[in-house]
């Protein structure tokens, strides 16, 4: 937990991965560029003496991640979105069985999510069912600019994943996240482009939409898709770490998100271990806007929206309840670990560093 | 290949300030046809961006040798759009090659995803379909896309313009492009039985960018447009506004990330703003 302004602000990061690029799990040249990728926007938004060297990025384990996440308390639960990338990596990059190491470990402090490909057909439906009835999945992430054979993507409003997304609705899988950002391939058709949103969010008035990385480079087709479905969400990984060296560019985007999405629909995400919260959760809760944008916005970060933006919006999607979290964590598996024992014992819960 | 070179570096502080200086630097130890097909090549954008790859840092190197001008350049990360990638190669050797003492202009994108593709299917004049069969629509279609974009982000700064000249939203919607004239440093804007005289450049920036959209090239076009290309209602100007506004700071935040990955792939990592 956080405190700010004498206030607890519960900490739900929206998107981690416990991922594996080591050199021997690679498949294909792919895999190799896309964890050097991963690496520049690492060490392009951390600061200097808080980066990683390539051989930890590869592949960090889960103990290193659960200190990571919760060794300072700077996350009180994080939500697992794996990325299977199979043609890739042999193993996969993070898949749910990869990312369940942790939250198996842990079950009170994460929240799993699976994920389908509807180029799968019959066996994903099953492989749907399964993740549901294996780990009770409350979510998917979607990444639909996965390689697979000769296609080079696939979009969120075909017929394919509709049938996806009604097995979903079906199974009671409430949110999907969408990875919709920088750009990688395909090509000059961009499955990254965020307007297939639109059509299965309105379709499918049950199910939340969580576009991840705010949809950048296609910020504006998404704040304009989310000011008129009210089931689409923002998850701010990657523009969170604009803090870090962007400021200007954070409070911008910010003051967009707050201006068409309004506080109740941006989530938190570090994106793990691209950045770490250990270090991320503090320098957003510090981030201001410039006067100069106050005025144009008309909007604050503060308490308020904060304490929904870092947790409590996250929390209403997953049903989770903060109070009786808080109450869990007074002596749950991770708190004997790290001795946050006062860190919850309600005394203000003043921050552990 | 001999003759002069240049190497435009990749450790630039800020990317408004160090540009100049690099360039004055540059001007002092390279050649006049180096510097003068840095010229050229500044005028060859990042689409995504709508900023000059010289600006940009792109351009790794410039070497002449006689009529043959060779041009290396990287983008901030291997897996920059393809599309994007290839507009920025053949706009390069088609600037490049306008200047009448260059007979060819051979352009190299270097460590990307698809470098050698491009690079072989630019310098043999190829077309991006012969040389990615399996995507699907042209370049042209991005294009046109990319160039809506930039029109949409430069209208705000116009109109705002125009509203601190006392000019009222229903007049503002009402404008045609016939209605607008540039002379010198000043644009002439003809309301009914007068005219209003405004700053030229934000009114330049945004007549530039609507005719390349193709949506405003007549004089009987309507001069502001939704993002969607329809005539904008005086009661929902300010809607407008702000998704103009919403379409510059996409563009200028994806701008960052970009510059950022392009720093940590060559090691400076210096703050822009």
């Amino acid at each position: 937990m956080y405190e700010m302004d004498g206030e607890e602000i519960f900490v739900i990061d929206g998107h981690v991965h416990l991922w594996d690029a080591r050199t021997e799990n690679i498949t294909h040249e792919g895999g190799e560029q896309f964890i050097q990728c991963f690496y520049d926007y690492h060490t392009g938004f951390t600061p200097e003496e808080k980066q990683w060297d390539m051989e930890e990025y590869r592949h960090y384990g889960a103990d290193r991640m659960a200190t990571d996440l919760f060794g300072n308390a700077a996350a009180d639960m994080a939500i697992f979105q794996p990325t299977y990338l199979t043609e890739f990596y042999d193993e996969g990059f993070n898949t749910t069985e990869q990312n369940a190491e942790l939250a198996e470990e842990y079950p009170e402090r994460f929240v799993l999510n699976g994920s389908f490909d509807p180029r799968d057909g019959e066996e994903g439906l099953r492989y749907l069912e399964h993740l549901k009835e294996e780990y009770d999945i409350p979510g998917v992430k979607l990444y639909t600019a996965a390689w697979r054979g000769d296609s080079k993507g696939w979009r969120l409003d075909s017929d394919d994943a509709f049938e996806f997304l009604e097995k979903c609705a079906d199974l009671g899988i409430e949110n999907i996240n969408a990875h919709k950002g920088p750009t990688i391939r395909p090509l000059n058709r961009d499955a990254f482009d965020v307007k297939d949103i639109d059509d299965a969010a309105s379709s499918f008035p049950e199910l939340n939409f969580i576009v991840n990385h705010v949809g950048l480079p296609r910020l504006d087709d998404f704040c304009w898709i989310a000011a008129q479905e009210p089931n689409v969400y923002g998850g701010l990984a990657v523009a969170s770490a604009m803090s870090t060296n962007r400021k200007r560019k954070f409070g911008e985007i910010m003051g967009e998100l707050l201006y068409w999405l309004g506080e109740d629909r941006i989530l938190f995400g570090s994106d793990y271990a691209l950045w770490n919260p250990d270090w991320l959760v503090d320098q957003v809760m510090n981030a201001e806007l410039t006067d100069e944008q106050r005025d144009e916005y008309g909007v604050e970060l503060d308490v308020d929206t904060m304490k929904k933006v870092m947790g409590e919006n996250a929390a209403q999607l997953y049903d989770i309840d903060i109070e009786e979290k808080k109450r869990q964590f007074r002596d749950d598996a991770v708190t004997e670990r790290f001795d946050l024992a006062d860190h919850y014992g309600g005394d203000a819960g003043a921050a552990a560093d | 290949m001999s003759g002069s070179r240049t190497n435009t570096g990749g450790d630039a502080g800020s990317a408004d300030t160090a540009d100049a200086s690099a360039a004055d630097a540059a001007e002092l130890t390279d050649g006049p046809r180096v510097v003068a097909v840095r010229d050229r090549l500044d005028r060859v954008e990042d689409p995504e961006l709508a900023r000059s790859i010289v600006e940009l840092d792109y351009v790794d190197a410039i070497e002449t040798d006689g009529g043959r001008v060779l041009v290396q350049f990287t983008l901030p990360t291997a897996w920059c759009s393809p599309a994007f990638a290839w507009m920025m190669a053949v706009d390069a050797r088609d600037e490049v090659e306008s200047l009448a003492w260059v007979d060819t202009a051979r352009i190299e994108l270097c460590d990307h995803m698809h470098d050698e593709e491009i690079t072989t299917g630019v310098n043999a004049r190829d077309t991006f379909g012969e040389t990615f069969p399996d995507a699907d629509g042209g370049v042209a279609e991005v294009r046109a896309a990319i160039a809506d974009k930039a029109r949409v982000s430069r209208q705000r700064e116009a109109i705002a313009t125009l509203l601190d000249a006392g000019v009222d939203p229903a007049q503002i919607v009402a404008l045609d492009r016939g209605d607008v004239s540039l002379d010198g440093e000043a644009a002439h804007v003809e309301l009914d039985g007068f005219s209003v005289v405004v700053d030229r450049d934000p009114i330049e920036a945004y007549l530039r960018r609507a005719a390349e959209s193709g949506h405003v090239t007549d004089a009987s076009d309507t001069l502001f447009l939704t993002p969607e290309g329809d005539q904008i209602a005086s009661d929902r100007l300010d809607r407008v506004q702000k998704r103009s506004r919403l379409a510059d700071v996409n563009m200028s935040g994806q701008g960052a990330v970009c510059d950022a990955l392009h720093r940590a792939r060559h090691g400076s990592d210096d703050e822009s703003g």
